[in-house]
C-alpha cells in the first residue's frame, strides 16, 4: 500500500463517518521501490491530497523526507519539492502492517502490500 | 501520426511500391457494438482513410507500419484486404454454377491476389528491416512464445482446407457467437513439430516458393449449401491451379482467410498470426481486452487521475486503462482472495505495480473518503455475486458518493441491469417532478405503458420499492447523469457499456 492509496482510505465501520480519517498505519515492513517521475501527475495529485494526513503518515512510518507541515504556494514549479512528494506518494510502500480505524479502533491488516478492509455484515450493516 | 522509421527509408531499386508510401486497404474484424470504436482508433492511431464498416468488420486505408497498427485496441484481427465484392449470385438448382462462382473469386481477377501478395510481403519485409530494439509482432512462426499466447485461446477453432478432419462445421454453423468465429487461430499446429520446419520455411518464403492454406466462413445461403470445408477446397485447389502455390495445412507462410455470406464476399490475408485482442501484457484475461479498452477509451483519463474498480476481478479493465493511460493512478479491489492473487500476478507480468494498488474490500462500503476519486470503470458482475434491486442501488450509491464532481463512472452492465437502471432512472424522474396528489396515477400508467412494451410483471413490482425508497431518500440518480450507452457484443451474451458523469445537485456541471 502506497501512502497516496492511503489518503484516499477511510475506516467505514458503521456509525463512524468521516471521523474514519485518517487511518492509524502500523507498519511491520515498509519497502521503498523507485516509481518514474512525473511532476505533471504529482503537481495535479497535491490538491487532492489531506495533506496534513500524508505528511503524519509519512512521519509515523521514518519517512517524512523533510516534507513541510503547511502546503506552501508556488509548488508547481519547485522541482525539488514536487520530487519529495512523489517519492512519499508513491515510493514508500507498506507491505506489511494494519491500518486501525482511529474512532472504532478497527484494525484492516495488511499483507504482501494488499489492505484487507472488508467489513464484516454486522460492521457494514446500514 | 503515420510517420514510421520505415517510411523514411527510400524503397531499394527493384523493390515493389512500398504499402508505406502508398498505403494499403485492410480490414478488421471487430466484437459487434464495438465498429464505431475502432473506426475512430484507426483514425486517431493510423491517420486511416476511407474508414467505412460493417457488422463485425471495419475497412479503411492506411501507410502506417506493423509496428503502430499492432497497436490497435479495439480490434479482434488485422488483415490486408485481398478483395471484397457484392454475394456471390447462388443458383439454388446447380451446385456447380456456384462452385464456378467461387472460383471467379480467383480466376475472374488473378492480378489482384499477385498484388495483395507482393504488398503483404514487402509489409513484413519492412518489419524485418526495422532497427533491433523495436519488438517485432509475431508474424511468423519462429515466435517463441506463441504456444503459450495461443493456448488462451482455447475457445477458438480453425477451419482448414481437405484433410482437416478436425474442421468443427456443424458446431460452427449453429454458433450464434460471432466474436468466436472471429478469433481464428491454429491452436493445434503450434503443439508440435514447429522448430524443425523453421529453416526450411524461412528459405522458401525468400524463394518464392508460396504455402499457403485458407480459412473459411460462410454464413447465409452459401453456408446452407456449402460446407465451409467445400468452400476451402475449392479456392485451395484453384489457387494451386492458378498460382502453382503449394497447400500446407500445418505451417504455411501466407494464409488467405475467406468470408461469403448473403451482403458481402470478403477475402484477406491475416498480418498477425495471433488476434491483436491477444495481449501480450496480459497474462489472464477475465474481461474481453477489447471491451476493457473501450470502456477506458470512454473514461476521460486525464493526467493525475485517481481511477477506480471496485470489482475488478483479474484486472483486465486497469491493465488496459494503465497502459494506454499512464500517468493516472488505479485502484483496483475485489472481495475474493483468488481474484486478488490472480489481479496482482497480471500486474507484476505486466510490471505494472507502480500505477495499479490492489485492496480488497466490497463495492457495496467502499473505504473511500466521499469525493476522492475521478474515474470508477467496472464490469458488474451481475447473476454471479449480487441480485438486483437492492444490491444496484447500494452500489451506485456509494460510486455517487465517492467520485468527484465532474467525474466519470462507466460500467458494462448485462441486459437486465440495463432496463432495470433505465427503468429506475424514468421512474425517478416521475416521483421528482410530481409533487401533488397524482403521483399515484402518474406512475400506474407509466407501469401500464411498460407492461405494453412487452416488460415483463415484475418490473411493477420493483417500481413500488423504489416508491418506497424515492420518497424518504434523495434519488439515486440526483446527481449522476448518462451520458452514452453502447450495446456491445460479449459472445454469448450482449452487454451495454453505460456512461455516467457526476453533475452539481442544482444541474451545472462542474470542468474537470
Amino acid at each position: 500500500m502506497k501512502l497516496l492509496t492511503h489518503n484516499l482510505l477511510s475506516s467505514h465501520v458503521r456509525g463512524v463517518g468521516p471521523r474514519g480519517f485518517p487511518l492509524r498505519i502500523q507498519a511491520t515492513e515498509v519497502r521503498v521501490s523507485p516509481v518514474d517521475f512525473n511532476p505533471d501527475f504529482v503537481t495535479r495529485m497535491i490538491p487532492k491530497m489531506e495533506w496534513t494526513a500524508l505528511v503524519e503518515a509519512a512521519e509515523s512510518l521514518g519517512h517524512l523526507s523533510e516534507l513541510p507541515r503547511e502546503l506552501a504556494e508556488g509548488y508547481e514549479k519547485d522541482e525539488e519539492f514536487l520530487r519529495k512528494v512523489h517519492h512519499v506518494l508513491l515510493e514508500v510502500e507498506v507491505v506489511e502492517g494494519t491500518l486501525q480505524c482511529p474512532e472504532s479502533g478497527r484494525l484492516f491488516p495488511i499483507s504482501r502490500g494488499i489492505p484487507n478492509m472488508l467489513l464484516s455484515d454486522e460492521e457494514a450493516a446500514s | 501520426m503515420a510517420a514510421l522509421e520505415p517510411e523514411e527509408r527510400p524503397p531499394s531499386s527493384g523493390e515493389p511500391l512500398s504499402p508505406l508510401q502508398t498505403g494499403a486497404r485492410y480490414f478488421c474484424t471487430v466484437g459487434r457494438g464495438l465498429e464505431s470504436f475502432l473506426t475512430r482508433e484507426v483514425q486517431a492511431r493510423l491517420a486511416a482513410t476511407e474508414v467505412e464498416y460493417i457488422s463485425g468488420k471495419v475497412f479503411f486505408t492506411t501507410n502506417s507500419g506493423l509496428t503502430i497498427m499492432k497497436q490497435l485496441k479495439s480490434a479482434e484481427r488485422l488483415f490486408l484486404l485481398l478483395k471484397r465484392q457484392s454475394p456471390l449470385i447462388i443458383s439454388s438448382g446447380s451446385k456447380g454454377k456456384t462452385l464456378n462462382e467461387i472460383q471467379r473469386l480467383i480466376t475472374g481477377d488473378p492480378r489482384c491476389w499477385i498484388r495483395a501478395v507482393s504488398i503483404w510481403k514487402s509489409l513484413l519485409e519492412l518489419e524485418e528491416k526495422l532497427p533491433s530494439g523495436v519488438s517485432k509482432p509475431p508474424k511468423r512462426k519462429t515466435e517463441e512464445n506463441e504456444n503459450i499466447i495461443t493456448k488462451k485461446f482455447k475457445i477458438e477453432q480453425t477451419l482448414m482446407m481437405p484433410e482437416d478432419t478436425e474442421c468443427q462445421l456443424e458446431k460452427q454453423k449453429d454458433d450464434s457467437i460471432q466474436e468466436k468465429k472471429d478469433l481464428i487461430t491454429e491452436k493445434e499446429i503450434f503443439q508440435e513439430e514447429k522448430s524443425k520446419n523453421d529453416e526450411e520455411k524461412e528459405v522458401e518464403h525468400h524463394q518464392d516458393k508460396l504455402t499457403f492454406r485458407v480459412s473459411c466462413r460462410c454464413s447465409g445461403k452459401v453456408g446452407k449449401i456449402f460446407t465451409t470445408e467445400e468452400v476451402g477446397r475449392v479456392i485451395g485447389t484453384t489457387l494451386i491451379k492458378e498460382f502453382g502455390w503449394k497447400a500446407d495445412l500445418r505451417n504455411p507462410s501466407l494464409e488467405i482467410f475467406v468470408h461469403l455470406n448473403d451482403t458481402y464476399s470478403v477475402v484477406g490475408i491475416p498480418i498477425f498470426r495471433l488476434p491483436l485482442a491477444s495481449r501480450a501484457y496480459i497474462k489472464v484475461a477475465g474481461l474481453r481486452s477489447t471491451i476493457a479498452w473501450t470502456m477506458a477509451s470512454l473514461a476521460e483519463i486525464n493526467i493525475g487521475a485517481v481511477v477506480l474498480d471496485p470489482m475488478c476481478g483479474l484486472g483486465t479493465i486497469l491493465l488496459e486503462a494503465a497502459k494506454e493511460w499512464p500517468n493516472a493512478y488505479y485502484l483496483g479491489a475485489d472481495v475474493s482472495d483468488s481474484q486478488l492473487l490472480g489481479a496482482y500476478d497480471n500486474l507484476k507480468s505486466a510490471s505494472l505495480m507502480d500505477r495499479i494498488e490492489l485492496l480488497k474490500f466490497s463495492v457495496t462500503e467502499l473505504p473511500l473518503l466521499s469525493e476522492s476519486v475521478d474515474v470508477i470503470i467496472s464490469d458488474v458482475p451481475f447473476g454471479k455475486k449480487f441480485k438486483l434491486g437492492k444490491d444496484i442501488k447500494s452500489i451506485l450509491h456509494e460510486m455517487e458518493r465517492v467520485l468527484c464532481v465532474g467525474g466519470t463512472i462507466v460500467l458494462l452492465l448485462s441486459e437486465n441491469l440495463h432496463r432495470y437502471l433505465q427503468n429506475y432512472k424514468e421512474s425517478n424522474i416521475i416521483w421528482n417532478s410530481s409533487k401533488d396528489n397524482t403521483n399515484e396515477f402518474k406512475f400506474v400508467q407509466y407501469v401500464n405503458a411498460e407492461e405494453k412494451n412487452g416488460i415483463q410483471e415484475n418490473v411493477s413490482s420493483l417500481f413500488q420499492d423504489h416508491r418506497q425508497e424515492c420518497l424518504d431518500k434523495r434519488p439515486l440518480f440526483g446527481t449522476l447523469v448518462q451520458m452514452e450507452c453502447h450495446k456491445v457484443s460479449l459472445g454469448r451474451t450482449e452487454a451495454f457499456i453505460s456512461k455516467y458523469k457526476k453533475i452539481h445537485a442544482s444541474g451545472l456541471q462542474q470542468p474537470f
